[in-house]
């Protein structure tokens, strides 16, 4: 695959690539933009191996979640940013209430555990069915509902809903 | 309304809003190019590594080959009454110098496999 070709192929599916290492992230862009071009760069030299068998987005967030994984193992997210307080990603009508609801929901996603963070991002911000999240994690499709089911709980409880 | 139509709602009404980047497809585009490069230049150092192989066992092939052609046309005649233990040695060597040949080949091209493949790997 040509360079030209994987930039056609990745230029629909970068805006949703984003969105979901934000969410992984936990509002943090500049990472999430970091982790996102270092997993297109991986695609991109294992473009030959891909074979058609899932979707191409379905391909790519799994080399996504992958890049992520090892970055955060690397850098272990135990604390809220700075950059996450900001809300800087936030664009809204109501910007203080919305800026504040966004600020809340990423603290909580930022102490939730990162498969539980995973399976929510990309359920409710992805629109994924339990069978591709399991493909792209890599986990049976049970384990996803237990993480989507506790996931839901934690964030239930650090939200106050 | 229960606790996980709330948690629910409240994820999908509060999907992450991406900023619109212009230079994040730049940026990937630069860095794909550097990937770009560090390929070609691994894919050189393969093709120059290879064709160093295919010479050496190439040359190693011709050189045998002469080595046993010419041992063919002007066979040796050891000193067999003064050279003592070395005398038989070169008396058994004459004597299955063919099946020698065979297992020097044998080894040189396993060897040359073995070579290639690691240097791929």
């Amino acid at each position: 695959m040509t360079q030209e070709q994987f930039i056609d192929l990745i230029r629909t599916e970068q805006e949703p690539l984003r969105r979901f290492l934000l969410g992984l992230c936990s509002g943090n862009a500049s990472m999430a933009d970091d982790i996102a071009q270092d997993a297109l760069v991986r695609a991109y030299v294992a473009s030959g191996s891909f074979l058609g068998l899932s979707k191409f987005s379905t391909w790519l967030f799994r080399i996504a979640y992958n890049c992520f994984v090892d970055h955060y193992r690397k850098s272990a997210l135990d604390t809220v940013s700075d950059e996450i307080c900001e809300a800087q990603n936030v664009l809204s009508q109501d910007a203080t209430d919305d800026a504040f609801r966004y600020q809340q929901l990423y603290q909580a996603l930022d102490r939730i555990p990162e498969k539980e963070r995973a399976a929510i991002v990309l359920h409710y911000f992805e629109d994924y069915d339990i069978k591709e999240i399991a493909s792209i994690m890599q986990i049976p499709s049970g384990t996803v509902k237990y993480l989507l089911s506790t996931g839901r709980n934690h964030l239930k409880t650090y939200l106050s809903l | 309304m229960n606790g996980k139509d709330n948690i629910e709602e409240f994820l999908r009404g509060h999907k992450p809003q991406v900023k619109d980047d212009p230079t994040f497809l730049l940026e990937t585009r630069r860095r794909m190019k550097q990937v770009d490069g560090i390929k070609a230049e691994v894919d050189r150092q393969h093709v120059q590594s290879r064709m160093a192989l295919i010479i050496t066992l190439t040359i190693g092939i011709a050189i045998g080959a002469i080595a046993v052609f010419i041992g063919y046309i002007c066979p040796a005649r050891p000193d067999t009454e003064n050279a003592g233990i070395f005398a038989s040695v070169l008396l058994f060597v004459t004597a299955w110098k063919q099946y020698f040949f065979i297992l020097l080949a044998a080894l040189s091209v396993s060897l040359a496999i073995l070579l290639s493949k690691t240097s791929r790997a």
